[in-house]
Order: C-alpha cells, then structure tokens, then sequence
C-alpha cells in the first residue's frame, strides 16, 4: 500500500473529516482526522486495512491546542502509520481506543497523566506515573518547575 | 396523674472500691524508696501498687541509667538490622556490602525484610513522589527506637532529578534521617563508614 492509495481510501470513506495525509519519512503516512470519527476511523484501520498493533499513544501540548496521535503497526504489509487530531486546549477529550485495541490501556493512561487528555470510555482512566491526587499534568508548557525549597508535602492526599 | 411520687433520697456519699477511706497511719507509698517491711503491712489493695511504684523507683534510680539504659544502647547500636529495600543503583552496592569482600555483618549489621524486624531504614535511590507513601508506611512500621540512613545523591537531595516533577527533593521531606551518605552511588566503604558514624551516633544520644 502507498501513501495515496491510503488517502484515496480514506476520503472515499469519510470525505472531508479526513483532514489531511501527509507523507512522512519512516512511515506509510501520517492521517490528521477530526476527533468526531475517531472510533469509526479506528475500526476502518483495524478491520479493513489490517493494523493489528497499536504502538503507542501520545500527546502534544502546543499552548492554543493539543495533539494526540497514535502509532499503528501492519503485520500484513509491515509498515506504520500515525493518525492524529488536534483537540481544543480547553477540556481535550476524544473517544478510547480500547474498545478497538486493549494496548491502548496504559498509553492512555499516561497521555492523561502527563498531558491532561482525557479519552471517553476508557475503562480505568488513573494516574499511572504521578499520585492520585496530584494537582497538575507536568509537562504541560504551563507547568512550572518548583523550587525544592517551596515545595508543600502532601503525600497523602486522597 | 399529677400526684407526685416520693423519690427516695441517695445516700450523700456511695463506697466505691475505687476510693478506699485512706489510712493516714499507712506509710506513704508514693515516695521513692519504701522499705520492703513497711510494704508488708500494707492491706492486700495497696499492696501491688506499693510494689510496683517501690521497684520502678529502684529501677529508675540504680539499674535504668546505669545498667538498662547503657546495656540496651550498646546492643541496638551493635545490631542494626536494615530494611532490605532496593530502590535504585545505590541497592547495588548495599547488596555488595554484605559480599564476602566488605562484609557487612562485621558491624552486626544484617538486612532484614520485615520491617517489624528492623530499626534501621536505608533509603537506598530515587524517592518519587509515587512511592512517598510506602516509604512512610515502611517506616512508621518498623519499632522504636528507629534510624534513617539516606544512600546516596538522589535519597540525600534528589540527585540529578532535583528539580524533576516526579522525584522527593530529598527523603528529610518525608522521614526523619540521621546519616546522609554521600555519592553515586557511594561505594561500599562510604556505606560502611556512615553505619559506624550512625553507630556513633547513637551511643553519644544515649538512645
């Protein structure tokens, strides 16, 4: 499969909620849709163009919005692809990927944490590096580093 | 219905076996260093607290400060027993103190992995703020009296993760530490070294 052949069969599908496939070096492409299709775009990939694996799940922080994006991994035609979407920077949130992909657990859950992206229908949306309780997403751009000095223990906090 | 019925009076005062009606004439018990005669003229219900205050006040007088207390000191400072509680690299070269070529136990130092077995807690790598509580529990389960030796750069201050969003600047922020060894990690040696300054320590605090 080829970048366009995968664009082609993508538009014919969701037309113009597909915002975009781009060429990406290392990678049969990188898809940018609108969160609205996530679920529907996922199963597309699984079920009908064969991506097994999902890789990872990550999170960008770019102040007016936030990007997720996904690694997807073809046993078939042993290659990768990245889908993402920008999501607002007020309450992001898009649809799980467990459903479709039980990796996607953990991966999620660290986007979370780390970033503050919340994923709709994920069966236990914890915090997997930081505490429960902990006030902040760290590596937001907002975040600041704390002075040692200033800290304020509160270890036990539920 | 209104008719009022007499209630019977209570007696002004009502004997308790709480409250004896003292005998002025009994020696006064409270006073250290009653002699075992006089105890025995004591009624039966004063009897066990006579000579419990009479041989606590011995004790606390003659054996505590010279026998207990020096006896109790030596032995704990000699028999440190850590927690076996790896964290990081730092847990590397504890395991390599107890080898055969530093050997540890020299200094009847022996890890443990119970901490109902331990009084001494060496906080052996990075603390993040993920596993700040377990230490803490660790800690308040190991009995009095208790020590805290922070090992190495990263439990002392944080090390290189100082300022990182995840890591405890230091484990004074979470446990009370007598000894900070620094290093990283330290070599056996500098271990050894702070478990002989810990033992110092305790025998010049008295504890």
């Amino acid at each position: 499969m080829q970048t366009n052949e995968l664009a082609a069969s993508l538009t014919s599908r969701f037309d113009s909620r597909i915002l975009g496939v781009d060429g990406f070096p290392g990678l049969l492409g990188r898809v940018r849709f609108e969160p609205a299709i996530a679920l529907d775009l996922f199963r597309t990939f699984r079920d009908d163009l064969g991506f097994s694996h999902l890789t990872m799940v990550g999170g960008i922080d770019w102040v007016d919005h936030r990007e997720v994006f996904y690694a997807l991994w073809s046993d078939a035609d042993r290659v990768y692809v990245m889908l993402s979407a920008n999501l607002p920077a007020e309450a992001p949130s898009i649809a799980s990927a467990v459903p479709i992909w039980p990796s996607a657990n953990a991966h999620e859950r660290e986007t979370w944490d780390l970033v503050g992206i919340r994923f709709e229908g994920h069966p236990d949306l914890r915090r997997i590096f930081m505490p429960e309780g902990y006030a902040y997403h760290p590596l937001l751009r907002s975040f600041k580093i704390f002075e040692p000095e200033d800290l304020e223990v509160k270890v036990r906090s539920e | 219905m209104s008719a009022q019925t007499p209630v019977p009076a209570k007696p002004a005062t009502l004997p308790t076996l709480e409250s004896p009606q003292s005998d002025q004439s009994l020696p006064v018990v409270n006073q250290p260093g009653v002699p075992f005669v006089e105890i025995e003229a004591l009624r039966a219900r004063e009897f066990i607290p006579a000579a419990k205050e009479a041989l606590s006040s011995l004790l606390k007088e003659q054996a505590e400060g010279k026998l207990i207390r020096p006896v109790f000191n030596w032995a704990g400072r000699n028999s440190l027993f850590p927690l076996h509680w790896g964290l990081a690299c730092c847990a590397i070269e504890f395991a390599a103190a107890f080898g055969a070529r530093w050997d540890a136990e020299r200094f009847g130092v022996v890890p443990r992995s119970s901490p109902r077995q331990c009084d001494l807690l060496i906080v052996n790598g990075t603390v993040t703020w993920k596993v700040a509580h377990k230490l803490i529990t660790l800690y308040e389960q190991m009995p009095e009296p208790k020590w805290a030796i922070a090992m190495g750069n990263c439990a002392t201050g944080g090390g290189p993760f100082r300022t990182a969003y995840s890591v405890v600047p230091g484990v004074d922020k979470l446990i009370p530490v007598d000894v900070y060894i620094a290093g990283c990690p330290p070599r056996p040696e500098s271990m050894l070294d702070g478990i002989i300054r810990l033992e110092r320590l305790i025998k010049e605090r008295g504890e």
